[in-house]
């Protein structure tokens, strides 16, 4: 066993479990576990989880893998990919190497929510077995940068 | 076969998708008949579930969907 990995949130907002997140996909965990966040509605800056490289970066989404090979999905809103960018802003670039609470993204929850999708926001521990997950806050509130699960 | 031909296949091959488009976990597809989509199939190319409503099938593939959207691409053309 590796050591464990703190993931940090990457928005503020209420902490959900990842079963009440409004798409099967991530609420059944089939990329893996995580956490949620429902963010506070208005202009908000995502940070990275985890340090590492950013192996994928969409406007609503981002991967880091760390050094280990571990790799952290977050999933900015839900269904988002259908705005095709219009209310993020990119803080990154895709190869970046980054610190834990690096800024990767800006978007506006408030436009998301108004545009009738969910600004929740999924952190998934990808492809892990659905027990490595231990969440530090399964509900209340989170800061971006403070402590969400560890992945075991 | 590759990943991305697997792909096609459980879709129903080639002339049966009429769009398909990434996002971060899932490629997104519309087919013209649904009843050739192989869930069985897709899951052994290695996607981890399915989703469909109608003739619009989401495969539910992780951050590779991109990389394997634009394999898919190549081979429709």
């Amino acid at each position: 066993m590796s050591e464990p990995l703190t993931v940090l949130a990457p928005i503020g907002g209420r902490a959900l479990p990842l079963a009440e997140v409004p798409d099967p996909v991530f609420a059944e965990a089939m990329v893996g576990p995580g956490a949620a966040i429902e963010p506070d509605l208005g202009m908000s800056v995502a940070v990275s989880p985890v340090a590492g490289r950013i192996v994928k970066l969409h406007p609503h989404a981002y991967v880091v893998v760390t050094e280990s090979g571990r790799g952290v999905l977050v999933h900015l809103g839900i269904d988002t990919v259908e705005l095709k960018g219009a209310g993020f802003e990119l803080l990154a670039a895709e190869g970046d190497e980054v610190a834990a609470g690096t800024p990767v993204i800006t978007w506006d929850t408030a436009a998301v929510a108004a545009g009738g999708r969910s600004p929740i926001c999924p952190v998934i521990a990808l492809d892990a077995p659905a027990d490595a997950v231990r969440t530090f806050a399964e509900s209340g509130r989170v800061e971006a940068g403070s402590e969400l699960f560890a992945w075991q | 076969m590759g990943k991305a031909e697997d792909i096609v296949a459980g879709l129903g091959g080639a002339d049966n998708i009429i769009e398909i488009e990434p996002c971060a976990t899932r490629l997104r597809t519309d087919v013209r008949d649904a009843s050739l989509v192989n869930d069985a199939a897709l899951k052994k190319a290695g996607a981890h579930g399915v989703m469909r409503a109608g003739a619009a099938i989401q495969v539910i593939v992780g951050p590779e969907a991109d990389t394997l959207a634009s394999d898919i691409e190549d081979l429709l053309e």
